[in-house]
């Protein structure tokens, strides 16, 4: 045993206390970091630069005129409403109060000039409507003219290119509930609460990690090093569940996975070859497949109010009947056939989203069982097979709602001139239906415009809708109570607070 | 100086030519970068949005004429910026480079100096713990994979036994795993080709005179063996450097190092030619210089050597 001095011990007691009186006091104004690690840090702080604004909002650094609901309605942010002129521009009004985290407030001018340099800079800016132009009328009030008109701005504005921002010299600053105290590119970044954010002394300063590996990520939750990790694989989760200190929650995310069938030529060619198809999937079984997720009744997720909600019937005898009457015949080997031709499909998925490779031997087995022979292809190029055609059925994974619009999806994957009509089909009563919600103001109106696409294009099935993915995120006692939202657009919120 | 002019030049010239090769390689991949960029921000690939993107980046020229710009500004040190990221290739680089040499640099040697310890030791003591114990890491390096050993380590240290935080601890806690894996994968080899060097030198006629001296054997090897044994060792070094870029790449992913390598595999999938180019550039430079210092350090210890 180690004996000091009655003065040492004196003195090492004083320490000891000053130490702690220190650390407590440390402690009171500045709470311990949440640190939290995702699959993708921004690697830059303008938006202008390609998905620089999604990583923003996503990280709670960046907010945009309008967002989407946890519902997924558009609502208005920094916004307080806008309003459609006759001539088809519109008056967007500021909501009063907000402001920069430099503590300047959000003013219409600061507001054009950084929407207009991202206009001109940001081609995903001019993806929906054009280019929109920014002109101030007062301090609140903004003119926004586009270049193709559009009824619903808000769902634009509230789309991940459009966030609002002050360039000052040191950078851009941003109005979210946290601002940028450090930033090292596509790693790291630490965020402090935006003292002018309503609530900011409820927040702790969050430590934003990039780890790479989901089994990495779920390693370091167990460790205690992280709080919150975004998101994790679904083999983690049984790990997770075992340990105390540790939370695992899984939630559907707006991410569907879908079938594309090419309709140009072939078997494809006739819808009722493709109903059968999609009859003959039996959704429940590919949800046990990849160990979570709902079966998907439509393009859209039901947290949507414009999803359909009956999930398409597993029904293989009928599956069988309309392959019969379409003259394909079962043959000695068990496949069908007609005029000679085996009815063998080529179907193709991409190693990017694990998933859809895990779905093609339990698809296979499916349409086996109606006499459907199936080849499986994995590609690491999807884009180039989906956009030259080259596949009978291909299984694909889409947020179909990015900014809470429905159009999006209808118009770009289903319309006859979509860019990526991927199916190659061709419906006058859906682009028609797409006509009429591109001008269609009534949220009501829109989502019955919605529904009714979706309608029809379940009688053609240019594409089976097949899951709502659930993704998966692990928490630490501190971040117990956090609720996941849909997507990865909204990880880091204001509601993101510590239990502490 | 002729043989440095020499060798200077054929450095350059070999540099030169992994570099145009890379090059017409990563454009050959299948995949358009515009395309993949314009999909990845769900903005419609319209003919008018491609050809606009491919004339910014400069992609709508002539190949030779696409590789002399990029030689000229990678020489300059304008090496373009990221068409994915908006940012300067060279700053980007200039973050991540130091945390991969780190890991990699610090792997060879960590590799290279324990390897040529347990082979020493295995050759001392031939069928003895070390001498099992170098066959064991040679041959586990062949058949584990990396990643799930990686997997395995992180478990055991940070949760298990909780002595780092590895994935946000200080740069020395972050580093000593990756360091420690891509040395774990090569020492057993380097080891290997020490304990054989070793073994020679202790069938050598000259050790037979060291040991009548009254030397120990295990003194004679070291002292009579080990120049030997660091020739041979320094000319199995350039095989092992490469396998050291593939390590760091694995150790990167797997501790979430902001490193060159883990940029490189998201540059691989959004074809972003510029980064990628730069890194083929310097992973050139990295493998050359490792020769070369190699040659430099085995003709200093045997003059015999190149002459």
């Amino acid at each position: 045993m180690i004996r000091l001095a009655p003065t040492r011990r004196a003195i090492l007691a004083a320490a000891l206390l000053a130490g702690t009186a220190l650390a407590g006091t440390a402690l009171a104004a500045d709470p311990a970091p949440l640190v939290v690690a995702k699959t993708f840090v921004t690697q830059s702080l303008d938006p202008v630069d390609g998905s620089a604004g999604w990583a923003l909002v996503s990280h709670g650094v960046a907010e945009g005129l309008f967002t989407v609901s946890r519902e997924g309605t558009i609502v208005p942010l920094l916004a307080e409403a806008a309003e459609r002129r006759d001539d088809g521009a519109w008056i967007v009004s500021l909501a009063p109060g907000r402001m920069f985290s430099d503590g300047t407030p959000v003013e219409a001018e600061a507001v054009a000039a950084a929407l207009n340099r991202t206009g001109a800079e940001n081609p995903a800016a001019r993806a929906s409507a054009g280019r929109l132009t920014f002109t101030p009328l007062d301090a609140r009030t903004l003119l926004v003219e586009t270049e193709r008109p559009t009824p619903i701005l808000p769902s634009i504005l509230a789309e991940w290119a459009f966030p609002v921002y002050r360039r000052t010299d040191a950078g851009p600053i941003f109005t979210g509930p946290y601002s940028v105290a450090s930033f090292e590119p596509g790693a790291r970044i630490a965020l402090s609460p935006n003292p002018h954010y309503p609530n900011a002394e409820a927040r702790a300063p969050i430590d934003l990690r990039r780890v790479g590996d989901g089994q990495a990520m779920a390693i370091a939750l167990a460790a205690g090093e992280v709080d919150l990790a975004f998101n994790l694989p679904v083999e983690a989760l049984s790990m997770l569940r075992d340990r105390a200190g540790v939370t695992a929650r899984s939630f559907p995310v707006a991410y569907q996975y879908m079938m594309f069938m090419n309709t140009r030529e072939g078997p494809l060619a006739d819808p009722a070859v493709r109903r059968a198809i999609d009859r003959a999937v039996d959704r429940a079984t590919l949800v046990a497949a990849i160990r979570a997720g709902r079966p998907a009744a439509g393009a859209f997720a039901q947290t949507y109010p414009f999803a359909a909600d009956v999930v398409p019937a597993h029904d293989p005898v009928e599956a069988r009947r309309l392959l019969e009457a379409a003259g394909w015949s079962l043959g000695a080997d068990g496949v069908r056939a007609k005029d000679g031709e085996r009815l063998v499909l080529d179907l193709v998925a991409y190693p990017q989203r694990p998933d859809l490779v895990t779905l093609q031997p339990v698809l296979r087995a499916a349409l086996a069982e109606i006499g459907v022979g199936v080849t499986t292809r994995v590609t690491e190029q999807p884009n180039d097979v989906a956009s030259g055609g080259d596949f009978d059925l291909l299984l694909w994974a889409q947020h179909t709602a990015p900014a809470g619009d429905p159009a999006f999806f209808l118009s770009l994957f289903l319309g006859s001139e979509g860019a990526r009509n991927y199916a190659g089909w061709s419906s006058g009563a859906l682009d028609a239906l797409v006509a009429e919600l591109a001008s269609a103001e009534d949220p009501a109106e829109r989502i019955r415009l919605a529904r009714e696409a979706q309608a029809v294009a379940a009688e053609g099935v240019p594409v089976a809708y097949l899951v709502t993915p659930e993704w998966h995120v692990g928490l630490s006692d501190r971040l117990a109570g956090y609720e996941p939202w849909g997507s990865d657009y909204y990880v880091i919120r204001p509601d993101l607070l510590p239990a502490d | 100086m002729a043989t440095a002019l020499r060798g200077g030049a054929g450095f350059l010239g070999a540099w030169l030519l992994v570099t145009a090769a890379a090059f017409a390689l990563v454009r050959a991949m299948p995949g358009d970068p515009v395309e993949m960029l314009l999909a990845a921000g769900n903005v419609a690939p319209t003919p008018d949005a491609v050809a606009a993107l491919r004339a910014a980046f400069g992609l709508d020229r002539p190949l030779p004429v696409q590789f002399a710009a990029w030689l000229g500004g990678f020489l300059t040190l304008d090496w373009g910026v990221s068409p994915v990221t908006g940012r300067p290739i060279l700053a980007d680089v200039a973050v991540r480079a130091p945390w991969s040499a780190a890991i990699g640099a610090g792997g060879l040697a960590a590799a290279v100096a324990g390897g040529f310890a347990l082979g020493f030791a295995a050759a001392a003591r031939p069928g003895g713990l070390a001498d099992r114990a170098s066959r064991v890491l040679a041959v586990s390096a062949q058949a584990l994979p990396a990643f799930a050993v990686g997997l395995v380590l992180l478990w055991l240290v940070a949760v298990e036994w909780r002595l780092l935080a590895p994935l946000t601890g200080s740069v020395a806690e972050r580093l000593v795993l990756p360091i420690a894996l891509v040395a774990l994968f090569s020492v057993g080899a380097v080891a290997r080709v020490a304990r054989v060097a070793f073994a020679e030198a202790a069938g050598a006629p000259y050790m037979v005179t060291a040991r009548m001296k009254g030397l120990s054997r295990t003194r004679a090897l070291w002292r009579h063996g080990r120049r030997h044994a660091a020739l041979t060792v320094l000319a199995a070094i350039t095989p092992e450097a490469a396998w050291i870029v593939g390590g760091t790449a694995v150790a990167e992913i797997v501790f979430s190092v902001p490193g060159l390598s883990d940029r490189v595999v998201a540059a691989v999938a959004t074809r972003d030619y510029a980064l990628l180019q730069a890194y083929v550039a310097l992973v050139a430079f990295w493998l050359l210089g490792v020769h070369a210092l190699a040659a430099l350090a085995r003709r200093r210890l045997d003059p015999r050597v190149g002459a």
